[in-house]
């Protein structure tokens, strides 16, 4: 194909022939692949996006979502061959789509500026000119707000803070300010999990505005994880699986089975994870745990469990690990290992009490980067390594560190190289090495393989399941339904704060969690509750 | 090890050596390279440019630069400096930037002054006093910043100036003589030709250096320093660890005030803002040495030397009076702006990373 035109970019010419009635679509994506090194993140997907419609696109974390999302946003390139056009301001024919001004992203984080007032964050998306410089009107502006805020349906107090509005509306407002100055009806929105932080029942507040805008002509992309949302918003919806676009039908054609099934995928086959599990006394007792979204749980884990914690976001999983070992302060509730209770918020007393926490944010909470490997590792521990007055033998810690560098074989076993150098698989080895290190009673996990490559991931699984078997009660709390259905004895699921089902034994299949997690409203078959 | 016994099967001779290269193979090029990294110009860049500074001073001012008493001069002018410059290196690794050390100091030269003069306690007991004032000092900012959640930047700003108000209050805005002539011995006595203060920085130095390197300790300064949070998940209690930061801080600047009181006999209000500065850009400058980017005492010892020699040198060969700020910030801002390029991979220093590799290849081929 072309030969002689090496280096010539070669744009295929979009035939309008195949363009169905319902006219020319606000965004044609054909044949997008995206490969990273070792993965191949997206393949070939094509969809169309026409006015007025809600699209929805589902699909499992590493599913290709949010990869898709960032090359319309155009972070990522896509691999060539690929091509995304976007409708032309006359709304007629289809423009290469590195003409981004007619897509609109509200990202999970909105970025609004919480100190300043509607009107004012509204103001800050205008291009600014020397009129900005003489006084302005600002009775005018808050009307100005205040209009745009009516367009999408809500009535909003624009001089407020934003700070002081709840989730949904400062979403609105994000969404208002993306509209803002559109000449056209016709653009298009792209909305990336945007309810994961909103409290109860609120969503319907966003999707009201949502419905409204595109009744009046704009195309929606909603990237969601929950199936109950999607039948409220979307019309169409497309399933990712690996990168390809496994299932595309009108939401109302595919029943919760279908697009479960569609999600997860044909090949589940049984775990060879062992489940010869010699349970002993309970370890971990949590009663009545209750935080910001937490809303009153109930656990126990023995030792030698491994017990998973599923739940979408904003169902209070993700701050489950941070309350159990007081990383974050309870509101409600008691936490207590081997009968010994542990106050709020108290993170040494939970460390004296033999627990450890692998926590989500590894940079920020995990890990020491600036702290080289053999520093991490015995940080958690420094009582076993030290000697008299607190100094620290080089050669003890020397030897410690290399011990637990082969054990949990990191690569490259360096221990005097900052964490920083290594990989993200190689660092969550570390900070699990950490803990491993201090023998942990109960050993607490949030994602721990989030950003982990695969072969780390059977590694560090292989480390959890060797801990459970000394002895050690093991919490996972994961994002992540294949994780769990591979690592755990039993799984919690959580939903709006409170659990709403539990898997046991055999009865946990990546499937099975999903399915709970996404729409906990299913009659639940298997579930032992 | 079985490789190095099939090594030995096949060389009879010297099979065990063979197995012992191997062995130690690798530690041997380890060991080596280590030293290389250790001893290259972007680990410790002050040493190299103080030794160029002395050859080149040496050349310039021969009769006054390389005498014994400009080198003795040169150790007591700023021995004060380096122990305030060391401690400045503890809060600083926990994190806390101490802005008061310089008025820390001041409060210790007053109080003394004050305690033995107006007050007529006894020597020993007015120092001890001035010490629990500084660690008093110490105290407020650990609360100021852990309860209170000051950034240590404002808690320390606030601090210095009630501090020196406090300073001017309790000497009226006047210098407190001290006609003691044993205070005036504790920081102008000598000891083999030199003056106390340079032992006690070395004593303060050592001690520094042995708790924040090899203690658990001081294991657990650095870790607050760099990740307060990790720190914390990791069951450090990050505020007694900064409590025992700011109070040696606060102690270590009142002693330094102490030794400036009886080096001057006198304890005067206005040497404050003489102290902060110098003893942040060694910290500063220390830390692109040895450790590359962490604070660390031998590298402030270094910085301090690099600094006092430059503007000594300079003075000696009769630069304008000028000359030693300007010394000071410009190789300040090259120190850590190389340092800072070395280690950002990418982005704005690309270009220069680019022509510090190709000189690298060219020198190889």
């Amino acid at each position: 194909m072309a030969v002689g035109n090496e280096g010539v970019p070669h744009f295929p010419l979009v035939g309008y022939s195949d363009v169905p009635d319902k006219g020319v679509p606000l965004l044609r994506v054909r044949d997008v692949s995206k490969s990273f090194p070792g993965t191949r993140a997206l393949d070939s997907v094509s969809f169309d996006l026409y006015r007025g419609e809600v699209l929805a696109i589902v699909g499992q974390n590493g599913s290709g979502k949010s990869t898709m999302v960032k090359i319309l946003a155009g972070v990522h390139q896509p691999d060539p061959g690929g091509q995304i056009e976007v409708v032309d301001p006359g709304g007629t024919g289809l423009l290469h789509g590195d003409r981004r001004d007619q897509l609109h992203f509200i990202h999970q984080d909105l970025g609004l500026i919480e100190m300043l007032s509607t009107t004012e964050n509204l103001d800050l998306a205008r291009p600014l000119g020397f009129r900005d410089l003489l006084p302005g009107s600002r009775r005018g502006e808050h009307a100005r707000a205040t209009a745009l805020l009516a367009r999408a349906g809500a009535r909003i107090n624009v001089r407020m803070p934003v700070a002081l509005l709840s989730p949904a509306e400062r979403t609105i407002v994000a969404l208002a300010r993306a509209m803002d100055g559109w000449t056209h009806p016709d653009g298009i929105l792209v909305l990336d999990e945007p309810t994961a932080s909103f409290h109860t029942n609120e969503a319907n507040l966003l999707f009201d505005a949502v419905r409204q805008v595109a009744a009046s002509g704009a195309g929606v992309l909603f990237i969601s994880h929950r199936l109950d949302e999607i039948r409220a918003i979307a019309d169409r919806v497309i399933v990712l699986r690996d990168g390809k676009i496994v299932l595309e039908c009108p939401v109302h054609e595919a029943d919760d089975a279908t697009l479960v099934h569609a999600i997860v995928g044909g090949q589940l086959e049984a775990m060879d994870v062992s489940r010869d599990v010699t349970v002993g006394d309970v370890r971990l007792k949590v009663t009545d745990l209750a935080g910001m979204r937490l809303q009153g749980m109930s656990l126990e884990i023995r030792a030698g469990e491994v017990v998973g914690v599923s739940g979408v976001l904003g169902s209070g999983r993700e701050e489950l690990a941070p309350l159990v070992f007081g990383a974050r302060p309870r509101t409600a509730g008691s936490v207590a290992v081997d009968g010994t209770d542990l106050g709020s918020g108290d993170v040494a007393a939970a460390i004296d009490a033999g627990m450890g926490l692998v926590p989500a944010d590894r940079a920020r909470q995990g890990a020491i980067l600036l702290m080289n490997v053999r520093e991490n590792l015995t940080l958690a521990n420094l009582r076993s390594v030290q000697s008299r007055l607190g100094w620290l033998p080089r050669r003890r810690e020397n030897a410690e560190a290399s011990r637990w560098m082969s054990a949990v074989s990191l690569r490259p076993p360096h221990p005097e190289r900052r964490l920083a150098q290594f990989s993200g698989g190689n660092q969550q080895k570390v900070v699990l090495a950490k803990w491993l290190r201090t023998e942990p009673r109960v050993l607490v996990l949030d994602e721990p393989t989030a950003g982990v490559d695969v072969g780390a991931k059977v590694a560090i699984y292989e480390l959890i399941r060797e801990a459970a078997r000394r002895g050690t009660a093991v919490l996972v709390c994961s994002s992540d339904t294949k994780e769990l259905a591979e690592l755990c004895d039993r799984v919690v699921v959580l939903d709006r704060g409170h659990v709403v089902g539990e898997l046991v034994g055999s009865d946990v299949t990546e499937e099975s969690v999903l399915h709970l997690s996404l729409d906990p409203s299913l009659p639940k078959e298997r579930v032992v509750s | 090890m079985t490789t190095g016994v099939q090594a030995g099967s096949t060389e009879d001779n010297d099979g065990v050596t063979s197995a012992q290269q191997r062995a130690h193979l690798p530690e041997g090029p380890t060991r080596w390279s280590k030293f290389k990294r250790d001893a290259s110009f972007r680990n410790v860049s002050g040493l190299y440019i103080i030794a160029i500074m002395i050859v080149i001073f040496w050349i310039w001012e021969p009769n006054t630069f390389m005498t014994s008493l400009s080198w003795k001069l040169l150790l007591d002018n700023q021995a004060i400096s380096a122990i305030v410059a060391v401690t400045v290196v503890v809060p600083l690794s926990a994190g806390i930037v101490d802005l008061a050390v310089g008025a820390e100091v001041g409060l210790g030269s007053i109080l003394v002054a004050w305690f033995i003069t107006d007050r007529s306690l006894s020597i020993p007991l007015s120092i001890t006093l001035a010490l629990v004032a500084g660690a008093v000092v110490g105290v407020i900012v650990t609360l100021l910043v852990v309860k209170a959640r000051i950034n240590s930047f404002i808690a320390t700003l606030a601090m210095s100036s009630i501090l020196l108000a406090v300073i001017t209050w309790i000497g009226g805005g006047e210098s407190i003589l001290v006609s003691s002539l044993s205070f005036a011995k504790i920081a102008t006595g000598e000891l083999f030709g030199i003056v106390y203060p340079v032992y006690f920085a070395a004593i303060i130095s050592l001690v520094i250096w042995y708790v924040l390197e090899h203690t658990s300790y001081g294991r657990r300064v650095y870790a607050t320093g760099a990740n307060p949070e990790a720190a914390r998940l990791a069951g450090i209690r990050t505020s007694r660890v900064i409590l025992g930061a700011t109070v040696t801080c606060g102690v270590l600047t009142a002693f330094a005030g102490v030794l400036t009181a009886s080096q001057l006999s006198t304890g005067d209000p206005t040497i404050s803002s003489g102290f902060l500065l110098p003893a942040f850009a060694a910290a500063f400058l220390g830390s692109t040495q040895f450790k590359g980017g962490r604070f660390n005492v031998g590298g402030t010892l270094v910085a301090v030397a690099l600094l006092a020699i430059g503007v000594e040198g300079l003075s000696l060969g009769g630069a304008p009076v000028w000359t030693p700020n300007m010394f000071n910030g410009v190789v300040l801002l090259l120190a850590v702006g190389f340092a800072q390029v070395q280690r950002s991979p990418r982005k704005r220093t690309a270009a220069i990373s680019r022509v510090i590799n190709s000189l690298g290849v060219r020198q190889k081929g």
